[in-house]
């Protein structure tokens, strides 16, 4: 979805940086390459993409963002500090955060797409100025964490797309993220992806065909996009990307998908 | 002797559909077992008779010699502290603002919480088989390297940066003279942090010698359980199963969970007759098309991982009760208990 996104953008003549937050788990071979690094490349005409690798945001953090001395031993620091990251709930998520966040301030960009890590663990990012500022009375990592936490608040400057597909567990857990996310940044779109469209022929007619697998594929069907039509109630409107059959590579699917994201946003 | 079977892989696989399923499956050929889950669906979690979620295992009304918990790692994190640690400095850990925040956010510690809490299960002797849904951070591969990451936490890397080699007592820990490289850290992160993880770390060090031989019990149960890795043909699960590999961690089985029949690729004769002849073969068109794509995603796996891979069908209706677990291994005769060693 973030290439999608990414490549809609494009399309409409932005600057494009994509990020992948946590580790490149796929979003270079949507975007046509084999790996990502921590420096942004250019992958397609308008965007470009990078992945963070904590060691190096933590690097830049500290040089760029904190403005360490350029003097300064910042070998043993570094080492110590991610050891810190390890322990700390809260240094490695601004860390990582913190560079989107520093790049979407950058005027090189027109719009900066983060593909970020599960439900599970982004309330924890997205926590992560606050939790620094609670820890941190004074000093500049605690200013660069209230500006952080401003920034992501600010829905001129940073919104959340919520991506899930209508099967229970995913809607469940996206309508217990709804609120905790609210917090801390504005969700602009819950996006419902894998959506099957009706099958168009009735439960008694499936029941009178033979046994065979145009009956097999009909009720695999039917019985899905049934459970979908269900949990899909219980979301928020939004776009629908539908189930993309049969399509192989990863760039086939982010075309795909930025197709119809481009009729629906 | 407890029997350990370990199902793992990313989110939304159908890691703990699986595991339940197993479950019941040891349940009727008779063994005593315990399904451990982390997060189960609700519906799932009343097929498991887990109305009432906690640490202790519920025996399934329904099914002699099932029962089942959740791996509830937060409440987990309490037990560990007063397990490992003397009890003043269990008590002060416990309501120390960065346990908290560890027990409750650092991957490592939450997987390595719910791994001791299978330790207990399997040590206890009540069970003959333990089926483990596995937390599925990082695609599950974090569960086996928490105990490492553990000991790393506790075995003191980070405290020995903080204070220096030699560790002074709790009063003197903190002392930035003659350490250039701690004093600009602390001026970086400015206030106390940096000592108030200092004696966090100094009080969760006396749980060192419990953990360390805790730690390596749980990579010995690890070592010898049947490991399941569940995926779909679908590149993110598929990406997160190899990462199993490239670890270094081998599986007994690779399971393709959500598998299409075979047939619906080979030319069917169309249906000619009836108002709906178009829709179904236009529908049996497009799922021969998602047939192919699977078959492609598996062989592509296995012609990089040398495991064997078993293939459970794609059910319209995800079970809701013990008939519905029942049905997820019917199409799966290839996922045996014998093969689980169980």
């Amino acid at each position: 979805m973030t290439a999608g996104l990414a490549i809609v953008a494009a399309r409409r003549g932005m600057s494009v940086l994509a990020i992948s937050m946590t580790e490149d788990l796929g979003l270079g071979t949507h975007l046509g390459v084999d790996r990502l690094g921590y420096a942004a490349q250019e992958v397609r005409p308008g965007i470009h993409a990078l992945t963070i690798d904590r060691s190096h945001a933590l690097d830049e953090y500290i040089r760029l963002q904190l403005h360490a001395p350029r003097i300064a031993p910042l070998g043993p620091v570094a080492r110590g500090l991610n050891a810190l990251a390890d322990t700390v709930p809260g240094i490695r998520d601004i860390i990582t955060i913190g560079k989107a966040l520093f790049e979407a301030r950058s005027d090189r960009w027109d719009v900066v797409i983060a593909d970020a890590p599960p439900l599970g663990q982004v309330t924890s990012y997205l926590r992560a100025p606050t939790t620094i500022a609670g820890l941190v009375p004074v000093g500049r990592v605690r200013d660069q964490a209230l500006l952080y936490r401003d920034q992501l608040a600010d829905p001129q400057l940073s919104s959340l797309a919520l991506v899930t597909t209508p099967e229970e567990l995913p809607v469940v857990e996206s309508l217990e993220s709804i609120d905790p996310i609210s917090e801390s940044i504005q969700i602009a779109d819950l996006i419902t992806n894998r959506s099957l469209s009706p099958l168009g022929v009735s439960g008694k007619t499936l029941a009178e065909l033979p046994a065979g697998p145009h009956r097999d594929a009909g009720l695999l069907h039917r019985g899905l996009h049934d459970a979908q039509r269900r949990w899909r109630t219980e979301l928020p409107d939004g776009p629908e990307i539908p189930y993309l059959f049969g399509v192989h590579t990863p760039g086939e699917v982010a075309a795909r998908i930025a197709d119809h994201l481009g009729t629906e946003l | 002797m407890t029997r350990t079977v370990l199902v793992t892989g990313g989110g939304g696989v159908g890691k703990t559909t699986i595991a339940a399923a197993l479950g019941v499956a040891a349940a009727q050929a008779g063994h005593t077992t315990l399904v451990l889950t982390v997060d189960p669906a609700r519906r799932l979690a009343t097929a498991l008779g887990l109305d009432q979620l906690g640490n202790h295992p519920e025996p399934n009304p329904k099914l002699k010699g099932l029962s089942a918990a959740m791996l509830d790692s937060a409440a987990s994190w309490d037990a560990i502290a007063f397990r490992h640690a003397p009890g003043e400095i269990a008590e002060r850990l416990v309501t120390n603002p960065l346990f908290e925040a560890v027990a409750t956010r650092f991957p490592s510690g939450q997987a390595y919480a719910a791994a001791e809490e299978m330790a207990v299960h399997l040590e206890s002797g009540q069970w003959d088989v333990v089926v483990v849904d596995t937390p599925p951070a990082s695609g599950g591969i974090e569960f086996f390297s928490a105990p490492r990451r553990m000991r790393e936490l506790v075995g003191g890397r980070l405290l020995r940066w903080l204070t220096g080699a030699g560790l002074p007592g709790r009063r003197g820990l903190f002392n930035l003279a003659g350490r250039p490289a701690l004093r600009l850290a602390d001026a970086l992160l400015g206030g106390p942090l940096l000592e108030q993880v200092a004696e966090f770390l100094f009080d969760l060090r006396t749980t060192y010698d419990g953990i360390s031989a805790k730690a390596g019990v749980i990579e010995q149960h690890f070592d010898e359980a049947a490991t399941l890795v569940v995926t779909t043909a679908d590149p993110g699960p598929l990406r997160e199963a190899l990462r199993f590999h490239e670890v270094g961690i081998e599986p007994s089985l690779v399971v393709f969970n959500r598998a299409l029949p075979r047939e619906w690729a080979s030319i069917a004769e169309p249906l000619e007759d009836g108002r709906a002849a178009t829709a179904l073969n236009d529908n049996l068109a497009r799922w021969a098309l998602e047939v192919r794509r699977q078959e492609d995603s598996r062989a592509d796996f296995s012609g990089r991982v040398g495991t064997p891979i078993v293939t459970i069908p794609w059910l319209a209706d995800a079970p809701v009760d013990l008939d519905g677990l029942r049905a997820v291994l019917s199409g799966a005769p290839t996922l045996t208990l014998d093969r689980l060693g169980i």
